[in-house]
């Protein structure tokens, strides 16, 4: 993810990208080796000691075992694990893309909520419509509140320089505040027996098929807007100019391109695949927008893009693998009965594996900086760009 | 190049599978290893049940049905002699165990019926709400005939699992059954007899002749019901006397019962006003104002904590907590797994019992006459013949 000297072509770029890919795809495996290594030794120290397991070390193998086998292990968990890392693809190419205009999108949390609130609102206020409209205005009415959320901090960092870090965050907690207003209040499903915080079911139109029993179309869907990232990005030309943005905001100006439209599309667009990631989970999971079931599947979503390298493949391969942790955690905490927690640690060790390989990088590689500030870009990220 | 070596990422994909198959052979063995180190900490008896765990923990051959269909009775007798056919399961909500309050109680609860079966419980805590069916079907999957979940969030994955599971028999913790289903039975507890209890106790160890309430949303029928029944419980005492309840309606839901700043707060400035007794009713929320009444303890207020023992759980009150309102969690737990033994299991709301929790250290601020007050007017809440008089939720909500 060390960004390309822009400025000539796209075809030079390519050429010089060639031993790129081998650092960017072995080194986040060796982060998540070395993560499983050390999630092992936590797992060991909380693990009971016992005669006959040699040193507690079957207890390790055998919580792993429960882990990979209840994300990838049989036909049941390899849906359950790809229904959840849909809306982690969805939220990642959003975060993803973000990053490629040089934008740090910490929003996708509130895009997502703004997603599920709008499909939500469309799909159970509106009755009657054949499922071939009304499926996919709920799934559009999901992408127009990521849109617009996301277009927000787009036009405020555009307009202003305010930093999309701070403004994204801030929309953050008035999407959650407005999510919970709307559902304890006007869209409160009102059948007297309901206590929480949701929205009347949405209508039987509004509901995306399924494709297996217990998989929805949604992962298709996901996989699509992996290939039309990738194909946006890469392939057309408001995608090179969101490109060249991201890689030197200085240079593209002086080529002529326009900076502020660029941010504003980026965000608007990032938002929008967060908001069909919040869409995605009310009409094919949940039924219904209600308070806090997708709660941290935003913030998921950035470390999601930073394991998958901010590419569109590698941003569904690390989604599969968050996937499959949090799914298989159910049945490695069945097996050993140790806290779901240290599930959350393996994760969170991945990350700062994947940090410290930066860090690693940096120490060995003495032309790096120049790359890295152009990757992330937080430091110039202040001010009009 | 760029392609091979994302082929490699998909192969390490790939082999997750493998390892996983690997992992599972030698699995088998483990599992059952591992099952008694839990036992050998809770009680050294339990460890005499090893073989047991044995039989039941691998979890490939006993997914057929053979085992689980067998219906209540002939399990009963099975596991009362030891063989432990009964296969208890928790699914917690997502404050997990550790939150100090429903989780922890129903899960001693069921470690408690579990040890007088001779058998182990396992226990999945729900990290994500979305997962709440899925839980449910890992124990339904692996022949579990006991499964209680815990808390009104997963009131309707639990009924729904009930209804496609006949034979499993299904205790919700603190969910209300509209319906009755045959399998499923609903432990629900009369907050306002809690709360009226606490309403008596505040009214009559109050100076100030005004007393307050900071509760979580009313539009939890329990929360409503915790409020009003103190209310209802002090004007018993003291018809004239002054009842603040302030209910944390202006947030969201995921906020109301974990906004201990409010709680701490709000009960500040009531405290400031007169109000001499607090009741904090509302998880976090109420627990906040009992810090509040902390922070004031030269001023001789009381709290009142609420649900468990808080005396325990939220040690920085303990110079001012006269008492707890308490839902006696553990104990119907206990006892509704123990009716699946006994095969006099019943579907439909059972009530738990509810009453105060001791003293402890402010035992000789109340009065002997006053103790034996509170323990006729609570066998009197108890048996029916005192009612409070508070209706089952908000009208109009």
């Amino acid at each position: 993810m060390r960004h390309f000297p822009f400025g000539v072509s796209g075809v030079v770029m390519n050429a010089q990208g060639l031993l790129r890919p081998v650092r960017a795809a072995l080194l986040p495996l060796l982060s998540i080796l070395t993560a499983l290594i050390v999630g092992g030794v936590i797992i060991w120290l909380a693990g009971p000691k016992l005669n006959g397991d040699w040193l507690g070390v079957k207890f390790v193998l055998d919580g792993y075992a429960g882990l990979f086998q209840g994300a990838f292990g049989s036909q049941k968990a390899i849906i359950s694990t790809l229904v959840r890392a849909t809306p982690y693809i969805f939220a990642g190419l959003a975060v993803a893309l973000a990053f490629r205009c040089g934008l740090f999108n910490i929003g996708a949390e509130g895009q997502l909520a703004l997603g599920a609130l709008f499909a939500g609102g469309v799909g159970f206020s509106l009755h009657g419509l054949p499922p071939l409209i009304h499926l996919p205005l709920t799934l559009l009415a999901g992408m127009l509140g990521g849109f617009l959320w996301g277009m927000i901090p787009g036009i405020l960092k555009a307009r202003t320089g305010a930093h999309e870090v701070i403004t994204t965050i801030m929309l953050n907690y008035i999407a959650a505040q407005l999510t919970g207003y709307l559902l304890n209040g006007p869209w409160k499903d009102p059948n007297p027996n309901n206590v929480t915080a949701q929205t009347p079911k949405i209508a039987e139109a509004a509901h995306l098929p399924l494709l297996l029993p217990g998989l929805h179309w949604g992962v298709i869907l996901a996989f699509l807007a992996a290939i039309a990232v990738w194909f946006f990005l890469w392939k057309t030309t408001w995608g090179f100019e969101i490109r060249t943005v991201g890689a030197n905001a200085a240079a593209a100006r002086c080529a002529g391109i326009n900076v502020s439209r660029n941010i504003v599309l980026a965000m608007g667009l990032s938002g929008m695949l967060a908001g069909l990631a919040g869409a995605v989970q009310v009409a094919g999971v949940n039924y219904r927008t209600i308070l806090g079931f997708n709660a941290g599947y935003g913030f998921d979503s950035i470390a999601i893009a930073l394991l998958g390298r901010n590419t569109p493949l590698g941003v569904v391969l690390s989604a599969l693998l968050f996937g499959g942790l949090r799914n298989g955690a159910t049945l490695m905490q069945f097996r050993t009965q140790i806290s779901s927690d240290i599930i959350s640690v393996i994760q969170a060790l991945i990350l700062i594996f994947i940090a410290a390989e930066q860090i690693i990088r940096w120490i060995y590689r003495v032309r790096v900086p120049s790359g890295l500030s152009e990757q992330v870009t937080l430091s110039k990220g202040w001010g009009k760009s | 190049m760029r392609k091979s070596l994302y082929a490699m990422l998909l192969l390490f994909a790939l082999v997750l599978p493998l390892l996983a198959a690997c992992g599972g052979g030698t699995a088998a063995q483990p599992t059952a290893a591992v099952a008694p180190p839990t036992a050998a900490v809770e009680a050294p008896t339990a460890m005499v049940e090893a073989p047991t765990a044995m039989v039941e923990a691998p979890t490939a051959a006993p997914e057929a049905t053979a085992a689980p269909e067998a219906t209540a009775m002939p399990e009963a007798t099975a596991a009362t002699s030891g063989t432990g056919t009964i296969k208890i399961g928790m699914v917690t909500d997502i404050a997990k165990l550790g939150d100090k309050g429903f989780n922890d109680s129903a899960w001693e609860g069921v470690q408690q019926a579990a040890k007088a079966l001779g058998v182990e419980p396992k226990v999945i805590e729900t990290t994500d709400p979305n997962d709440y069916q899925k839980n449910l079907d890992q124990f339904i999957s692996e022949g579990y005939n006991v499964i209680v979940t815990v808390g009104f969030n997963l009131q309707e994955a639990t009924v729904a699992a009930a209804k496609a599971n006949p034979d499993i028999k299904f205790i919700g913790v603190d969910q209300a059954q509209t319906d009755v289903i045959p399998n499923l039975a609903g432990l629900i507890f009369n907050e306002d007899q809690a709360g009226y209890l606490a309403g008596v106790l505040a009214a009559s160890v109050s100076k100030s002749g005004k007393i307050g309430a900071i509760l979580g949303t009313d539009a939890v029928p329990a929360v409503w019901r915790f409020g009003e029944g103190y209310r209802a419980g002090a004007i018993s005492i003291k018809p004239d006397i002054s009842v603040q309840t302030v209910y944390h309606n202006d947030v969201g839901f995921d906020k109301t019962f974990s906004d201990p700043e409010w709680g701490k707060t709000t009960a500040l400035s009531m405290i400031d006003q007169g109000v001499d007794v607090v009741f904090g009713a509302g998880g976090r929320t109420g627990n906040g104002a009992l810090l509040a009444a902390a922070d004031r303890k030269d001023k001789g207020v009381y709290a009142i904590g609420v649900d468990t023992d808080q005396y325990l759980t939220v040690p920085e009150a303990k110079a001012v907590l006269i008492t707890s309102a308490v839902k006696i969690i553990p104990d119907g737990v206990a006892k509704l797994i123990q009716t699946v033994a006994d095969g006099t299991f019943k579907g439909g709301n059972n009530f738990g019992t509810v009453g105060l929790a001791p003293f402890h250290d402010l035992d000789s601020q109340v009065p002997a006459d006053l103790k034996t007050k509170l323990t006729d007017i609570q066998k009197q809440l108890l048996d029916g013949t005192l009612k409070t008089n508070v209706p089952a939720a908000k009208p109009g909500s």
